[in-house]
């Protein structure tokens, strides 16, 4: 069975490509990434991206149980903040990473992606102590992600500006559209100043059809899931399954800068020996210097000698080259280094460059 | 609907050919290949005097999402490449039957066009859905 979101027939009478993700029928793109991941960052792209996972962590020990789950320090947020962080492993492997969002002391929202609902699921529930529920909102809560420039102009047209005004980046707060509750986070997956919208199912429709209208002065446009991923990339921003994974640690993947709880947390000895001595891997950014579109999976080389693969790549559509990251052997690669990447039998060369590729637009 | 000119011949792959002077063919990717593939990055073009059978791979396209291989719709052997192409993938876009020309291809067997299909049988093929 394929799963559809609130909004799949919008996207249907909207022309969209389809493809399967993750067990859901998602629109891949509407026009083309090309032009959707254009328009995000001058404009403004409406992405659905309802298909990831919600779960609302409530009781009087919801916060120790945060705290155990993971490895970042949990006092960095406060009432209406957010943060990026993981699920990690024993290992110091990842089980997925997520978004926290503190409501109260004895209540949070955790985001993860689809593609692991239900592993995060059973996870959690396996280290679940007394006095915390976890309830699963994801199956009648939609999630669109309004970003670019011209965002918080379009979503004023929806919702009181001046309280929109006041949101920080990571901050949340609740607006009423048509009578039900919304969640607006001022976050995202592009590097573009942009909001996240959390609302039932039954309200998604008329949402979307509002954003869509109010911002066609504007420029916006719909996004698919081909424009988020080229989007994030430029931005290296990791994608589970690809910079990170079960077996691949949080160090590993280049985000050591999340370790920094005190408290006793799942894969604190691992992170910490590793934070410390080094990993096997690091992830690596790169652009290439020839022609040619590295892609996932390709392998890596330096002086003839395999040092890795290609965790995400692409053509970039901003800097107009190929760009990706790699997951390569330690002290293999410093900045500025030149590589190859095996493309099609042919050896292309590459750059490591500095991370990320573009900067944060807001 | 994309455009199908009546005087190629076609492959279920989505190449086109054009039957020039002296038992030379020019091929190209249609119309309709290129609005699946969307924008075209990047162009991989097969060497020059290249014998190549027919249905070889010759020529790879690529777009942001995808990796599509170009095929060789007759036998015999690669005389020219569109190099312009190298530098400017667009054009295959804009221009899929005229500039967006990919390789020149002397024929050896000319009994091998009249396997390919016109623009009618084209169309169908492409209204299938294939």
């Amino acid at each position: 069975m394929i799963l559809k979101t609130a909004l799949h027939d919008e996207h249907v009478k909207l022309g969209a490509k389809m493809v399967e993700f993750a067990g859901w029928d998602m629109p891949v793109m509407y026009t083309t990434v090309m032009d959707e991941h254009n328009a995000t960052r001058t404009k403004a792209g409406l992405f659905d991206v309802s298909h990831m996972a919600e779960f609302r962590i409530k009781g009087p020990a919801a916060d120790s149980f945060i705290r155990k789950m993971i490895p970042t320090k949990l006092d960095k947020i406060a009432p209406g903040k957010s943060m990026y962080s993981a699920l990690c492993r024993d290992s110091g492997g990842v089980v997925d990473d997520i978004f926290v969002y503190m409501i109260g002391k004895n209540e949070y929202y955790m985001v993860s992606n689809a593609g692991t609902h239900e592993k995060d699921l059973s996870w959690l529930n396996e280290h679940l102590t007394a006095g915390v529920d976890i309830i699963d909102e994801s199956s009648a809560t939609a999630k669109l992600d309004l970003q670019g420039p011209a965002s918080r102009g379009i979503l004023s047209g929806i919702v009181d500006g001046s309280t929109l005004g006041r949101l920080a980046r990571f901050g949340f707060d609740y607006f009423s559209f048509e009578g039900a509750k919304m969640m607006v986070a001022q976050s995202g997956y592009t590097g573009e100043f942009g909001y996240e919208l959390y609302i039932s199912n039954e309200y998604a429709p008329s949402l979307w059809g509002a954003l869509i209208e109010n911002g066609a002065a504007a420029g916006l446009k719909p996004a698919g899931l081909g424009a988020r991923d080229t989007l994030r990339l430029e931005s290296c921003l990791s994608l589970y399954g690809h910079e990170l994974g079960d077996s691949i640690s949080l160090i590993e993947s280049g985000l050591k800068w999340l370790v920094s709880s005190e408290d006793e947390y799942i894969g604190k000895k691992a992170l910490e020996k590793q934070a410390n001595e080094g990993a096997a891997r690091t992830i690596v950014v790169f652009e290439a210097t020839d022609k040619g579109v590295p892609r996932d999976g390709y392998e890596v080389f330096r002086d003839s000698k395999k040092i890795g693969y290609v965790t995400s790549g692409t053509f970039s559509p901003t800097f107009r080259k190929g760009i990706g990251m790699a997951l390569v052997e330690s002290s293999s690669l410093s900045l500025g280094d030149t590589f190859s990447i095996l493309i099609r039998d042919k050896h292309v060369g590459a750059r490591v460059v500095k991370r990320p590729l573009y900067k944060y637009n807001g | 609907m994309s455009s199908i000119p009546e005087n190629l011949k076609y492959t279920k792959d989505h190449e086109w050919i054009r039957i020039d002077e002296g038992g030379v063919g020019t091929c190209g990717i249609t119309d309709h290949a290129q609005e699946l593939l969307t924008d075209i990055v990047f162009v991989e073009l097969p060497e020059t005097n290249r014998e190549v059978r027919k249905g070889e791979q010759v020529a790879v396209v690529e777009s942001v999402k995808a990796v599509s291989d170009v095929y060789s719709p007759v036998s015999g052997r690669i005389i020219e490449v569109n190099a312009a192409l190298e530098d400017s993938p667009e054009i295959l876009n804009s221009d899929p039957y005229g500039e967006g020309w990919i390789f020149r291809i002397e024929i050896k067997a000319g009994g091998e066009i009249d396997e390919l299909m016109d623009h009618e049988k084209y169309e169908d093929h492409v209204e299938s859905g294939d």
